[in-house]
């Protein structure tokens, strides 16, 4: 307890510094959304910023930021405020600053001074050393803030001096013209003042903490939960940018009202039955038909209802089989570990290699051509190794009491596993299912090898899987023309709209528009399965908990 | 085990005797009819598969007769049946693996054996692939290289690492250790539906949003880039980085971060010198397999590329995208025949095994942090 004889316990007389502290991570908050709304060109670099030209405010504001950030750790160093900073501010600081400007001094020293490979790698490496030694020598205070500092300083005098004007641009001269890059301010300078922000707004939380534990528990929290907003932000932008263009073309001329729908006729032996819908929904009502005014996308929602359905027979039983036998009967060695790792193996195959092996294998042993059921089939292997692991995964979280419990009433083997370790571990496969569905309901790389036909699809060429079984008395006594032959399905549409660009074509008016709302549809069906399947496990763990 | 196999250099011998033994002692255990359903069962089953392989219409036959045994069994001798149907489902697990790589490496060969090349004297089978950059199939002398494709390829997954990686980490870091419980039952399903988004609606948003950005940013020659492609393929390989590194930072024993704790430091501090470093391992698993999903991702890469394999130049240029080996199969495979169609499972081979063995070392990394942690406590 050296330091606790000059460091007061109660730190009150540190406000002014805390509260300057604190409105700089502010300030670098708006400053990085400035930086945000830059590259989106909500604020324009050419254009003005509070009443000056935008680099210039940004160049200030950088500037005042860099030097506050410097002048904490000034303040602190010569102890005016108590602060408790440790000996080095840490070789992962060091690292990273030493990258920052390093890549400065590299392209400082080949462009701007014209000193060619050599000089930008001297200079690169040279300002590099300097900014790690200059983190990681001086104590932590002052080894924190300067680099930090100068970085959003020399940023600022940039753009204030007018070294990166709003006109700037620059391109590489070593790039051959037909891959040529030009580097603009308006497409730059954004990325610049975001990154400086986020420097300046960590070196100031570490102050705002006065350094030392505190203050890197600060500054790594602001980093970390900046973050998860990140990731969080982008989720719902990226949902809600598919949403804001796709609603349109999927609500376009929707009706509701008695037998204004499309008609179903339900058979059943020999009856049927007319089943008028109350509502019509073109875009999912429809195919695509020059005869129709609003395209839709009606095949290729039964084509993918039918993959699904088609995985699912296929690789469910499979999967909880195997997460049984090696749950339940395998002993553990190198029979079960041989099958771990081809599961797991399986698991991270990428797509496109599995439809690769299903154009090898299975579509030419069930019809010349691209079908239905191999892609059925390749889907299915993709789902199986999620199955197995999230069922022995769920069925070994069933505690083995269960087991004892039942193997003691003098049950057989097979016994306990069907009426005990099942239904405890069917919750889990039930989830790990529903979000595997989800996840092979957009799987498109595997449908362009054995499943994918036809652009735009008719409404009345859709796969009529049920109706269609013949039996026959030569071998293989049943076929289904269905099955066997190329359709298409949400994932693959979209991807047809993509080859097929813009414009107009088949029937459908705005290409784009139509994509927009394909990529709503099939957003919809696979977030449907997720938050069904995310729901479904909420509803199971709390009933755990209170069990 | 192994210094058993030392001491007995013919114990495998002996092993299998003692099976056959344990195998001729069940057949004598059970009773007659069951194993005769069983034999029946098994012989169908490799029946099937076997004219299943050489395309033959009676597959069925042999299907329809396995599933009479199944049926048989279950009503006579479920215990047993229950059993062998299991095994043999756990057995196809490994199967369809096998079959994966015997296939995708038999396609392959015809053009592995004709564009061969010779080092040392010794004849390296598809060598001629590795040794030339243009990859031009509609002339006289088409020609085959995959090196454009392994630039885009690794340029594209060094992005998505980069993005992927740390954010991943952090991510993970912030969902087990730091964020209240309130906030975690929000940002856990939400990474998850991340993952969800198909490829191709990321694909879509790129081609028709960010790609015509990038062009106009930039300046560049036409569209498509590497560097956005790789920031999308990396928000794709994110949730698989957070849930992997989150599981290892969970099986970090609370014991040890309490420990830690008592002794007065930050939360901070406890991560950094008690959970990362012992979850290291399993946090580099993560990143593995993110990197493996990386590699693989294929229809945002397809859907944003050029789709004309040329190489970018300088050999940095993530400005200019052209295609990587997953786009290549994908746009290319509806229009090719013979070698050309054959040079498109090289480069199914070429992402295959790589993922391959990303995933079995990441596999080998967490089975030695279970090991460690579990030695721990």
């Amino acid at each position: 307890m050296a330091g606790a004889t000059d460091s007061s316990v109660v730190r009150g007389d540190t406000s002014t510094y805390e509260t300057v502290a604190a409105v700089t991570v502010g300030l670098a908050a708006v400053l990085f959304f400035l930086g945000l709304a830059a590259t989106v060109e909500l604020v324009s670099i050419t254009g003005t910023l509070a009443g000056l030209p935008t680099l210039t405010t940004l160049g200030l504001l950088l500037v005042c930021m860099g030097l506050a950030v410097a002048g904490f750790g000034l303040v602190s160093y010569r102890g005016i405020f108590p602060t408790d900073p440790r000996a080095s501010a840490g070789l992962v600081a060091a690292g990273l600053f030493a990258g920052l400007w390093g890549l400065i001094g590299a392209l400082v020293f080949t462009e701007t001074l014209g000193l060619g490979l050599l000089g930008g790698l001297g200079g690169g490496l040279g300002l590099g050393a300097v900014a790690f030694f200059a983190t990681a020598l001086p104590r932590e205070d002052v080894g924190s803030t300067l680099p930090a500092g100068a970085l959003a300083a020399f940023f600022g005098l940039v753009f204030l001096l007018g070294i990166v004007g709003p006109e700037w641009s620059w391109s590489p001269a070593n790039f051959p013209d037909s891959q040529s890059v030009t580097f603009f301010a308006r497409s730059v300078a954004p990325f610049a003042v975001m990154a400086s922000s986020l420097v300046v707004g960590w070196a100031a939380a570490k102050a705002y903490g006065g350094f030392g534990a505190r203050g890197r528990h600060l500054g790594a929290y602001l980093l970390v939960y900046l973050n998860a907003v990140a990731i969080i932000a982008i989720l719902v932008a990226l949902v809600a940018f598919v949403v804001f263009k796709g609603f349109g073309p999927v609500t376009e001329g929707i009706e509701v009202g008695l037998g204004v729908g499309p008609t179903t006729t339900i058979g059943l032996l020999g009856f049927s039955v007319d089943v008028v819908w109350p509502v019509f929904w073109p875009f999912l009502m429809n195919g695509a038909s020059l005869f129709t005014d609003i395209t839709g996308v009606f095949p290729a929602i039964v084509g993918t209802a039918w993959l699904v359905v088609g995985a699912v027979v296929l690789a469910v039983p499979l999967g909880v089989g195997a997460a049984i036998f090696l749950t339940e009967y395998a002993e553990q060695g190198r029979f079960t570990n041989v099958v771990e790792v081809a599961t797991n193996a399986l698991w991270s195959t990428p797509s496109i290699v599995f439809g690769l092996f299903g154009a090898a294998f299975l579509v030419p042993r069930f019809a010349p051509q691209k079908s239905l059921i191999a892609g059925m089939i390749t889907l299915g292997f993709m789902l199986l190794p999620l199955v197995v692991i999230t069922a022995r995964e769920a069925m070994i979280a069933v505690p083995d009491e269960y087991r004892d419990a039942s193997a003691a009433l003098g049950v057989s083997r097979w016994q306990t596993i069907r009426s005990v370790v099942l239904p405890a571990a069917m919750p889990g496969v039930v989830t790990g299912v529903i979000l595997g569905v989800g996840r092979i309901a957009g799987e498109t790389a595997p449908l362009l090898l054995t499943m994918g036909g036809g652009s735009f699809v008719e409404a009345g060429r859709r796969a009529k899987v049920l109706g269609n079984f013949q039996l026959s008395l030569s071998p293989p006594f049943v076929t289904n023309p269905e099955l066997t032959q190329a359709t298409t399905a949400l994932p693959y549409q979209l991807w047809q709209v993509v080859l097929t660009g813009t414009g107009q074509t088949a029937g459908v008016d705005d290409v784009t528009a139509f994509g927009w709302g394909t990529a709503l549809v099939l957003l919809g069906v696979v977030l449907a399965f997720y938050a069904v399947g995310i729901a479904t496990r909420q509803y199971f763990r709390s009933k755990l908990t209170y069990e | 085990m192994a210094t058993n196999h030392q001491r007995d250099p013919d114990g495998w011998q002996s092993r299998l005797a003692s099976r056959f033994a344990r195998f001729a002692e069940f057949v004598q255990d059970t009773e007659n009819d069951a194993v005769a359903v069983g034999a029946l069962g098994t012989v169908a089953l490799l029946g099937a598969f076997a004219s299943f392989l050489v395309t033959s219409p009676y597959t069925s036959v042999f299907l329809a007769g396995f599933l009479a045994a199944v049926v048989y069994g279950w009503v006579r001798h479920q215990e047993l049946a229950a059993r062998g149907v299991t095994l043999a489902m756990t057995v196809s697990t490994v199967v369809i693996l096998a079959l994966i790589t015997f296939f995708i490496f038999y396609e392959a060969w015809p053009i592995l054996a004709d564009r061969s090349g010779t080092v040392f004297g010794v004849t390296v089978p598809g060598l001629g692939m590795f040794t030339t950059t243009a990859w031009n199939p509609a002339t006289a002398s088409p020609k085959y290289s995959m090196l454009p494709m392994i630039q885009g390829t690794v340029l594209v997954t060094l992005v998505a690492t980069a993005v992927a990686g740390p954010l991943g980490v952090a991510a993970a870091l912030f969902i087990s250790e730091i964020a209240p419980p309130a906030v975690r039952e929000l940002v856990k399903p939400g990474v998850e539906i991340l993952a969800g988004i198909p490829s191709i609606v990321y694909g879509f948003l790129g081609f028709t949003v960010l790609s015509p950005w990038a062009s106009d940013a930039f300046d560049l020659v036409g569209q498509g880039t590497y560097l956005f492609v790789g920031i999308v393929v990396g928000l794709m390989a994110l949730p698989t980085v957070v849930s992997v590194a989150e599981d290892a930072i969970n099986s970090v024993p609370e014991s040890m971060k309490s420990g830690s704790l008592a002794l007065g430091t930050t939360d901070w501090q406890t991560m950094t010198t008690v959970t990362i470093p012992t979850a290291f391992s399993g946090v580099s698993a993560a990143v593995l397999l993110g990197v493996g999903r990386a590699i693989g991702e294929t229809m945002a890469a397809t859907v944003m590329l050029r789709n004309t394999p040329t190489v970018a130049e300088p050999l940095y240029n993530v400005f200019y995208g052209f295609e990587t080996l997953t786009s290549l199969i994908a746009a290319n495979y509806g229009s090719s025949s013979g070698l050309q169609k054959d040079a498109l499972f090289v480069a199914g081979c070429i992402l295959f095994v790589s993922v391959l063995a990303l995933s079995i070392g990441s596999q080998l990394i967490e089975r030695r942090m279970d090991r460690k942690v579990g030695g721990v406590e």
